[in-house]
């Protein structure tokens, strides 16, 4: 049966390529298209689903192929299949089947829906990837394409300025969460020495051995898992991006955001529990933060004026509360949990624009002034504090504008006082000097040696931060984020494995997409177009063929999966030992600050408002 | 505003500030008006270039789509010479043309507002508006919300800014960043002049920041100005003023450039230099540009207007002999002017040949407020400038409404929250999965036949009643007058038909929180039953049909007056108070409602043509319950295409009309001049004409050419805020105007008014009362009249009226005009091209009936 697994992976995938080659007009092909490519898995899913429970619950597994090996790493697509899976997919399926009828009259005559149904399909695809998962590397790939995703469909409508600069934000937020996994996957390399197979994880579980015995590890490894399914899922003290996150058409919210992105952070946690299913100090943590979250997700859905927002707090909290009932060991309820709480929010979602004819209607009949019977004592301050707090959504919007990014920001313009050409002066002497001696390592100093990854990491931080706060001319910014792939593969080249073949695999990804987005920028800087990162220019407006190209770049050089690009990082990061904290440090803040700025180029120069005085432009503040 | 002096002047800048912010109150009910109505004063073409520089409104098409327009052939060549003589004359024929077709022109982008508060990113680096306005948006939401929040703003009944000082004074969290700031807050006697002096620095740049800011957020400025104005547009009673909204925006503002800055930050007029104030509303000086624009945007109406007065030319030479009255009608039906009712009335003519249609305003000249059973609140049923003395009241009705889980705020709190997502999960997937397959009505859905019961009794007849301030019912007198006053306005004064249907509509929609832009306009944006039925009880009455007789208004004792409510969407009708009719009535009563159903059925079919998941060629009863479906789907954002197209007005006898095919884009207001031959009555029937349906027409325009900014964007993303209006984000400002997916197939065209009527009695009405004289003197309204005579036009420019000849292009003649619907090419997307491709020209129907 095993052998059937890879069908729920190739089905989307074979969905979403019929469906990107289609006529962007051609809206019965297309969303037939999406409609099947569901359909057809929910039915395997059945059937699979019946077959594991007449089989006495015997999960599947099937080695899938092989993308990357050497002798110490091996990075293959393995697929699983077990209960959790099965549940999942279930409810992902019948959402994504039942949401792509919805859209099909819903998203009629959009200008974007091609691009809409394409998006669907490819987060489907992403989503399925995550589930059917065997081991972290096939569930990173399937998380990256989610985000990428989320990204499109936040910014579906992309000359207005808000679907933008959400989208951006959403991706701040993920972007952390990826890097997090990325080193949850590089800790497990070496505290495992291979790469971790969930049907191993569930063996060795039901075994009883305990798979985690040296600190710190029995609390750091999980402890990076929840670092990223708090992101993903929105809990305390990351909620914020979720309501923001509905900028999309109410169709895309209510799958999205309603049920099935936002409760990947539980299928993660059920997935890891092996690693941490003993360890109560860790499931007390896991618990606090569920509860926290229900608490504060609660009290500010209760105060909540827009309907949208007051259902994505809702499903925080009930999320929340998922997290307890994992902690706990509750994975039946939990699931019950789950799949009920995706449906209720998908379908409150989806009829949200109703509250108003409904809400008005029972007003009209059923009204009563609230009472405010407010308390002048410390009780009712307390509560007015709540009131206010709730209000703000206890800062957590700003709070990681403020914590994080501000003074990251701060550190960037400190380094961009060097300037541009300064910084050239600077880093280009220094790389080659560093390039000699890597390859020849002999001539540095040992002494030395020990410090210079650090050093060389130091640096190509110093170069993505600059590029992360340029306001001027793009291409400068590119360049920058491009030196700081190489100064980072120079860095790793330091450490004492060293493997040319994984240096060069990452540079090649590099190299390539560096030129392409180069040449697409300097292309519309030569049409009279501008290319200053002071403001969004929606050049996508114009110039729609241009942008995918320069999305594929950017999403290469970003180390989107299955470019190189991505591959390498993922080897390079393995090349750094779990002792060595500045250099994990440097190169992860690296990585997501990096992202981030190749996502504000692409978000600067093609998207948001296109002002040209030749049709409407959109207000600011929608 | 006019010019900015050195002084500020409070009151005045808040007054105009009010004046210009979008005017549209809370959405439950939904009142078309130019959007541009603070420019009414002005020319048209005066008012939009310059409410286009000013606030970089987009206000026509761009030369491109004009170009494709005329490349199509929807632009025709002569009349695009015509306009460019009379505009230019003769001799720059050449040139204009050329200027037209081919001249590249570059347009910019550069509104005036905004200036001066960008300084702040300019000089300071700073987002101010990033940094307050998802806060500010969500206090004022929560503060104005009207029931999504389950913890509901406190102190509400003292105004915002109280209530924030009150909530800041008990609480140990705060809405400041900074303490000097919340500090301020307390300071009753701070005021505005003080915040500004602190931010600008320079009296004279006041106005035009103040102005900056709140336009930075128009829509819940306007609200917040919109329920000033109209307190009871919204039920859960708040104090709200415009004033506190800015006052709390202006503290908000010191506050995050304290915290950003610390507190030594210089004003705007002392950080840059020789920083002058810009007079927003200074003149705009004319573009060749500008003069290529207002050539096509001529060319484009009237393309379209010659068309259509060939079309009545030649379809009154091709009537050879007008065909016999019958002895007696079969029935009239008394139909809302709505453009949209023209094709059924259309449809009823050609069934029964027998019978007469009528168009007037769809409150029936009934006005009153309305309190169905059980309800707490009142209802208005009339045009929204009317303010009304009576009540309407309902008696002993059903239950109103069953409560759905699904929808209730319960799974918002917590412990109801888990039972509610464990347990009504799989039921909410059931329900879609059923929704999807087979939408029927449910309790979320609007249904326009539940705003009133279809068997309660109302309250009409005056008893000496008052409630409220308000008189429960007419009296006799009143009664009379208002029948007396419908009938002579629409010219039935004689030949009453034994059955007389007074139909009112309105439109049923599901997830939809636009619905009142669907229903009757002149009924404030609700159905219209109740006033239907009010009418047709009064006619009834047997004292105010003496009272008629004695006024020499004779209704024959066997005609029965019925009213009907019909829905635009669902395509449905009820009939209301027909079940204890003469023997004799009853029968002819259900003959009647078959015509009606069949009409329906035919109505179905000639709107269906329009949208793309229903084919029109099949068997019409599946077409019509397609369309049916359609008005109770969550997924469908068309349930119907409301007034898109509206394009005329007919004001004269339907003689006029009948022969044309106008593709529901005429008004039809009822108008015999043969009844009223001083126009007399005609002030009463043209005085609403342009506030409803030019408002309706310029509202269609304006959401139309700019759906960002006079619009309210795609529907699809649209998040309701508290119950009053939509926004595109949890951090966005509120969206006015209408949604893309109502107007995509709308022509933006002013709207034509033709009266029938000589044009000395037309012009003497008009000039009647300057508030509707400046509709036509500035042009936001054409204006025809007919010469009841000599058939000759006469197009009302410049204070007077002018014969105008239409260039006589044939007009195709179709016998056949549900072959030309079934063939009727289809948009493909919503590019402008395709978008109005399928809007059908003009036609003569050969064999009307």
């Amino acid at each position: 049966m095993s052998l059937f697994l890879p069908y729920f992976i190739l089905v989307p995938l074979l969905g979403y390529l019929l469906s990107s080659f289609a006529n962007r007009r051609a809206e019965g092909f297309i969303s037939w298209t999406a409609m099947l490519t569901a359909g057809l898995n929910l039915f395997g899913i059945m059937a699979l689903g019946a077959l594991w429970v007449s089989g006495g619950f015997q999960d599947y597994h099937y080695n899938g192929p092989v993308i990357y090996s050497s002798e110490d790493t091996v990075f293959a697509i393995d697929i699983f299949f077990d209960g959790t899976t099965a549940v999942f997919a279930f409810v992902a399926s019948l959402l994504t089947l039942l949401d792509t009828i919805f859209s099909r009259y819903y998203i009629h005559r959009e200008m974007g829906f091609k691009r809409y149904f394409n998006s669907i399909q490819l987060f489907y695809l992403g989503i399925l990837l995550i589930l059917f998962s065997g081991n972290l590397e096939a569930l990173f790939v399937g998380w990256e394409i989610i985000g990428i995703t989320s990204f499109f469909l936040i910014a579906f409508y992309r000359h207005r300025y808000l679907p933008v600069k959400n989208a951006l934000k959403v991706v701040s937020f993920y972007r952390v969460a990826d890097i997090f996994l990325l080193l949850g996957i590089w800790i497990c390399h070496h505290y495992f020495h291979k790469s971790i197979h969930f049907n191993e994880l569930q063996l060795a579980w039901e075994q009883g051995t305990p798979l985690i015995t040296a600190q710190p590890y029995t609390l750091l490894i999980p402890l990076i898992f929840l670092g990223v399914a708090l992101v993903k899922s929105a809990q305390w003290p990351f909620s914020s991006w979720l309501p923001r996150a509905m900028e999309g058409p109410t169709s895309s919210s209510a799958i999205f955001y309603g049920s099935l992105s936002v409760h990947i952070g539980v299928f993660l946690l059920l997935r890891t529990y092996p690693l941490w299913g003993d360890n109560w100090t860790f499931k007390a943590l896991v618990i606090a933060s569920g509860v926290l979250t229900s608490l504060f997700a609660t009290f500010t859905a209760r105060v909540q004026s827009s309907v949208k927002t007051q259902i994505a707090y809702s499903s925080i909290a009930q999320i929340g509360v998922m997290f307890v009932e994992v902690a706990l060991g509750w994975h039946k309820l939990a699931l019950l949990h789950f799949a009920s709480n995706a449906f209720l929010r998908t379908y409150q979602l989806l009829v949200s624009p109703s509250v108003l004819s409904y809400l008005i209607h029972d007003q009209f009949f059923n009204f009563i002034p609230p009472q405010h019977n407010f308390a002048d004592n410390l009780w009712g301050k307390i509560r007015m504090s709540v009131y206010v707090m709730s209000i703000k959504e206890w800062r957590m919007d700003t709070g990681m504008y403020q914590w994080f990014w501000k003074p990251l920001k701060w550190v960037g313009n400190k380094v961009a006082a060097l300037g541009f050409r300064g910084a050239m002066y600077l880093f280009v002497p220094l790389y080659l000097v560093g390039l000699y001696f890597v390859y020849h390592k002999g001539a540095v100093p040992m002494r030395a040696i020990g410090v210079l990854p650090e050093a060389m990491s130091i640096a190509a931080l110093s170069l993505v931060l600059m590029a992360f706060v340029e306001r001027g001319d793009a291409r400068r910014a590119w360049t920058l984020i491009v030196m700081n792939q190489l100064f980072v593969s120079l860095a790793v080249g330091f450490n004492e494995q060293f493997d040319f073949g994984q240096i060069h695999l990452f540079l090649s990804g590099i190299v390539a997409s560096a030129v392409v987005g180069y040449a697409v920028l300097n292309y519309l800087q030569k049409q009279g177009e501008a290319i200053d990162l002071g403001k969004f220019h929606g050049h996508s407006y114009e110039h729609p063929k241009l942008v995918i190209v320069f999305l594929l770049a950017s999403l290469s050089l970003a180390g989107f999966p299955i470019t190189p690009t991505f591959i390498g990082e993922d080897l390079l990061l393995s090349h750094i030992h779990e002792n060595q904290i500045v250099l994990t440090v440097t190169t992860a803040l690296g990585f997501i600050v990096g992202g981030l700025a190749i996502f504000r180029i692409y978000g600067r120069i093609f998207l948001g408002p296109h002002e040209k005085g030749y049709h409407e432009v959109a207000y600011r503040s929608s | 505003m006019g010019n900015m002096s050195s002084t500020f002047n409070k009151h005045k800048v808040l007054h105009d500030l009010a004046h210009h912010l979008p005017s549209q109150t809370p959405l439950k009910d939904f009142i078309h008006h130019n959007t541009l109505h603070a420019f009414q004063h002005l020319p048209f073409y005066e008012a939009i270039i310059q409410a286009g520089r000013i606030f970089g409104y987009n206000v026509t098409f761009n030369v491109h789509e004009y170009r494709s327009l005329h490349k199509v052939g929807r632009i025709r060549d002569e009349v695009l010479d015509m306009v460019i003589r009379k505009r230019k004359g003769e001799a720059a024929l050449a040139t204009w043309r050329e200027n037209c077709l081919v001249k590249q022109y570059t347009p910019t982008y550069d509104p005036r507002i905004g200036k001066l508060r960008a300084n702040w990113k300019r000089h300071y680096h700073l987002d101010l508006d990033n940094l307050i306005q998802p806060l500010l948006f969500r206090i004022v939401g929560s503060y104005l919300d009207q029931g999504i929040a389950i913890w509901q703003f406190p102190f509400e009944e003292r105004g915002l800014l109280n209530a924030v000082r009150e909530v800041e004074r008990n609480s140990f969290a705060s809405f400041f960043r900074t303490k000097r700031v919340r500090q301020m807050l307390f300071d009753e006697k701070l005021t505005l002049e003080k915040m500004l002096d602190r931010l600008v620095g320079d009296p004279r740049l006041y106005g035009q920041y103040l102005f900056d800011q709140q336009f930075g957020h128009k829509g819940w400025s306007g609200m917040m100005a919109a329920i000033e104005a109209n307190p009871h547009s919204i039920l859960y009673q708040k104090k709200v003023q415009l004033y506190d909204f800015i006052h709390l925006e202006l503290l908000m503002e010191i506050d995050n450039l304290d915290a950003e800055l610390g507190t030594d930050w210089l004003p705007l007029a002392k950080k840059v230099d020789g920083l002058e104030p810009l007079d927003l509303f200074a003149p705009v000086p004319g573009t060749e540009l500008q003069e290529v624009k207002k050539i096509w945007q001529d060319a484009f109406e009237w393309s379209y207007y010659d068309e259509v007065l060939s079309g009545l030319r030649q379809a009154r030479l091709a009537q050879k002999s007008s065909k016999a009255v019958p002895d007696r009608r079969s029935f009239q039906a008394i139909l809302c002017l709505d453009e949209r009712e023209g094709s059924l009335r259309r449809h009823l003519e050609s069934l029964d040949s027998d019978c007469e249609t009528l168009g007037c305003p769809g409150f029936f000249g009934v006005e009153f407020f309305f309190h169905p059973w059980g309800g707490k609140f009142y209802e208005k049923l009339c045009p929204i400038t009317v303010t009304p003395k009576y009540l309407i009241k309902e008696k002993e009705a059903g239950v109103k409404h069953a409560d759905e889980l699904l929808y209730t705020k319960d799974s918002h709190k917590f412990f109801r929250g888990v039972l509610a997502s464990l347990s009504l999960g799989l039921w909410s997937a059931i329900k879609l999965l059923l929704q999807l397959a087979k939408p029927e009505k449910n309790q979320a859905a609007k249904d326009a036949f539940a705003h009133m019961s279809m068997d309660a009794e109302l309250v009409i007849e005056h008893e000496g009643q008052q409630e409220n301030g308000l008189q429960v019912g007419f009296t006799i007198v009143e009664m009379a007058d208002r029948v007396e006053g419908l009938l002579r306005g629409i010219g039935m004064v004689q030949d009453f038909a034994p059955l007389v249907y007074v139909v009112a509509h309105g439109s049923s929609s599901a997830n939809n929180p636009h619905h009142g832009a669907y229903d009757c306009g002149a009924c404030s944006g609700r159905p219209g039953s109740v006033n239907a039925r009010v009418f047709a009880f009064m006619a009834n009455h047997i004292e105010v049909r003496k009272l008629l007789k004695d006024r020499g208004l004779e209704i024959p004792f066997d005609t029965i007056f019925i009213g009907a409510l019909h829905d635009t969407s669902a395509e449905e009708m009820a009939f209301y108070d027909d079940k204890n009719l003469y023997p004799d009535t009853a029968v002819l009563h259900e003959k009647n409602k078959a015509v009606f159903e069949n009409a329906l059925d035919l109505n179905a079919k000639e709107r269906s043509r329009r949208f793309a998941s229903i084919d029109v060629h099949q068997d019409i009863h599946k077409v019509r319950e397609a369309i049916r479906q359609r008005s109770v789907s969550y997924f469908e954002p068309r349930p119907e295409l409301g007034h898109s197209t509206n394009a005329l007005c007919f004001v004269g006898h339907r003689n006029l009309t009948k022969r044309l095919f106008l593709d529901r884009r005429a008004f039809m207001n009822s108008y015999d001049y043969r009844t009223d031959p001083d126009g007399q009555r005609l002030l009463g029937v043209l005085r609403p004409i342009p506030p409803v349906c030019g408002g309706i027409n310029l509202e269609y325009y304006f959401s139309r050419v700019d759906n960002q900014k006079l619009g309210a964007g795609a529907k699809l993303p649209h998040n309701v805020m508290g119950l009053v209006g939509v926004a595109n984000s949890s951090d966005g400002d509120l969206r006015t105007g209408l949604p893309k997916q109502m107007v995509e197939a709308h022509d933006p065209m002013r709207l034509l008014v033709m009266v029938e009527h000589e044009p000395a009695v037309v012009l003497r009405t008009i000039q009647a009362e300057p508030t509707l004289y400046e509709w036509f003197a500035n042009g936001w309204v054409h204006l025809v009249a007919i010469h009841p005579t000599n058939h000759s036009f006469h197009y009302f420019e410049n204070g007077q009226f002018a014969p105008y000849e239409p260039l006589n292009v044939q007009v195709p003649t179709s016998d056949d005009i549900h072959g030309l619907i079934e063939n009727a090419p289809e948009m493909k997307s919503n590019y402008i091209v395709h978008a109005t491709k399928e809007n059908l020209p003009v036609h003569i129907i050969k064999n009307p009936n």
